[in-house]
């Protein structure tokens, strides 16, 4: 079943187009990639489909409902997640704060939060078990006091994962996840995307430029150029794609 | 939504290992052991609060204290209920505002219209001019949607000046003649100042259980994400809308109680004091030389406001002088405000030994999920 996808998205910026009729659909409980060469508009589509960025024209589509017009706080509520090109947290509260933040879902009535009704109380209670389950399957259990800011940047990543994790998406924007990380760190985020989708069912949906990750984790990967769709398939398909590798290395003369 | 997700909802994560494996004990003991750990340093901290609190309600009977000193005292819980409301918006929310004395001016008023008009018990007017203030916090919320940082206190402050405006010109406040309201009464009784004093120290118990509730809560933990990072924020799911004028209105509305109690304290409100912006200064002042982030922070910043002049009184206008060194000595050093460089050393002991438990679970146990990743990568 396909889960999200989006047809004939354009995206200008004054007289940049960053977007033209990009099109893409992204099936239930695999890993897609979205590769392209700097300036394709990867992090554009991405913000479209996060709705963080209006298109000029187009659509997006969750489960086949237009989710046009939907703000980047409902997409939670859908079961959308999503992660930042570079790292976005609430750097100065510790790793624990931050993966609640990504459980707000799950929080309930704010005004029963406010007054610390019973019902609220349990509800504390379940979101705090949830964020420690979460903590520990990415491997962040020894450092949920620990103020973000001071925690390495492979372990950053992995809160900014877990926070996206904790709402409990369906399916999970990843932009660059493993940008500035040592071949260490790639490794282990490698395996934390294929456990969130192999053993948590996740749809997972990557940019990245680190061509040996999309090449060994991704099913299907769409490559985009100069903001238009260039090629898509499998991994092995393109690897030999001509276009792609023209794209990427430049033509022959 | 599909079904099975809203089922996972409840159910553990399937890459969680399941109950009774060794693995699950170890992390269950240490969650435990860091649970009642955790538990401790909140007894701790609501234990000192609450003894404070029981100092403050216990003074008037010492044989050294003097009557004139309830009526200072209920001026610095003025101070410190006005500094909770400036807190949540600026500490919290990292919404910065100059104009909380429109505010007060808003709580004072309606108390004031209230008690000459209507002869209202001052019980019934604390609620009113909280309601009141909410009411015109979310609004101005709504309005100043789109500002932040330094145009958010320039919107603020023009709000306070509009307050001020009002006040002076509109017939029913009677501008600088001002109201004179009939003695104070609460529940039928009729308020001394030891009397006042009382009724302000519980006000303040009240605001500082409620804001301790709100700020462990999870709409305490949306505002300091949308001050953080907006972005995440609301890709968190924090509507950012919502959050943001729950803010104003709260902290307006602890304001406005500041403002009820001002008014009653001397029966008197006119457009000479509540007109002008320097309580908005003041309250912003206490805020930021206390700590915006600690609950402990308004006490210590409303205490100095209020007492620096007071003890100063000899030196005029060196104490407002004194008031601008001690805010730039602050902001330099102490970032994080007085009552942070005061916690610190507590609050690392108490990270180190949450720490030393975490270490000790380590030594005895494997890491928990290590057979878990293994599977993933074959």
């Amino acid at each position: 079943m396909t889960h999200i996808s989006c047809q004939g998205v354009t995206v200008k910026f004054g007289g940049i187009i960053a977007c033209s009729e990009l099109a893409l659909s992204v099936a239930e409980g695999k890993i897609y990639g979205l590769i392209g060469p700097n300036g394709a508009g990867k992090t554009t589509l991405f913000n479209v489909l996060s709705r963080f960025q209006n298109c000029d024209s187009g659509s997006v589509y969750f489960r086949g409902d237009c989710i046009d017009c939907k703000r980047p706080h409902d997409m939670v509520r859908l079961g959308i997640s999503r992660t930042f090109q570079n790292i976005n947290l609430f750097s100065a509260q510790s790793t624990l704060e931050n993966i609640l933040v990504g459980a707000h879902r799950l929080a309930g009535n704010p005004f029963a939060n406010m007054f610390a009704l019973p019902s609220a109380r349990k509800n504390q209670r379940m979101l705090l078990a949830r964020a420690h389950e979460v903590a520990e399957l990415l491997r962040l259990e020894n450092h949920l006091e620990v103020p973000v800011r001071n925690l390495p940047y492979g372990h950053q990543k992995r809160v900014e994962l877990a926070r996206a994790l904790a709402s409990e998406p369906e399916v999970i924007l990843l932009d660059e996840p493993v940008a500035g990380c040592n071949s260490q760190e790639v490794e282990e985020l490698k395996d934390f995307v294929r456990v969130i989708n192999k053993e948590l069912g996740i749809t997972v949906l990557l940019v990245e430029h680190d061509m040996s990750m999309v090449m060994e984790i991704c099913d299907y990967i769409y490559v985009i150029n100069f903001g238009a769709n260039l090629a898509e398939g499998t991994p092995a398909e393109i690897r030999k794609n001509p276009k792609v590798i023209a794209a990427y290395l430049g033509e022959e003369e | 939504m599909s079904e099975s997700r809203r089922l996972g909802v409840r159910g553990p994560l399937p890459g969680v290992p399941q109950s009774g494996t060794a693995s699950v004990r170890d992390a269950e003991r240490k969650r435990a052991a860091i649970a009642s750990l955790q538990a401790g340093f909140r007894r701790q901290n609501i234990f000192l609060v609450a003894s404070l609190f029981l100092t403050a309600a216990l003074a008037p009977a010492l044989p050294f204290v003097e009557d004139w000193m309830s009526m200072q005292a209920s001026l610095v819980i003025i101070y410190i209920l006005a500094a909770q409301g400036v807190s949540i918006l600026t500490g919290q929310t990292g919404l910065v505002t100059v104009g909380h004395g429109g505010f007060l001016a808003i709580g004072a008023y309606t108390s004031a219209l209230l008690a000459k008009y209507f002869a209202v018990d001052l019980s019934l007017s604390i609620v009113a001019g909280a309601v009141m203030a909410g009411l015109i916090g979310c609004l101005l919320g709504l309005i100043f949607l789109r500002l932040a940082g330094a145009f958010m206190a320039i919107g603020t402050l023009g709000f306070a000046f509009f307050i001020g405006t009002i006040v002076n010109n509109v017939p029913i406040f009677e501008g600088r003649d001002g109201i004179q309201m009939p003695h104070s009464r609460i529940f039928g009784m009729l308020l001394g100042d030891t009397g006042f004093y009382y009724v302000a120290l519980a006000v303040l118990a009240l605001t500082t259980a409620f804001v301790y509730i709100l700020l462990r809560s999870p709409v305490g933990r949306a505002f300091r994400a949308l001050r953080d990072s907006e972005k995440a924020a609301e890709s968190s799911g924090v509507n950012r809308l919502f959050y943001r004028t729950l803010a104003f209105t709260t902290s307006a509305a602890l304001t406005g109680i500041a403002g009820v109690l001002n008014a009653n304290i001397t029966g008197y409100v006119s457009a000479e004091t509540y007109g002008d912006i320097w309580y908005s200064v003041d309250f912003l002042v206490a805020t930021v030389v206390g700590g915006s982030s600690a609950l402990m922070g308004p006490f210590v910043g409303g205490a100095f406001i209020v007492m620096v002049p007071f003890y100063l009184e000899q030196l005029a206008d060196f104490a407002f002088i004194l008031k601008g060194v001690v805010l730039i000595l602050v902001l330099q050093f102490a970032p994080a405000g007085v009552c942070d460089v005061i916690a610190k050393p507590f609050r690392d002991l108490r990270r180190k030994q949450l720490q030393r438990i975490q270490d000790d679970v380590e030594k005895t146990s494997p890491p928990a999920l290590a057979a878990l990743f293994s599977r993933g990568r074959q």
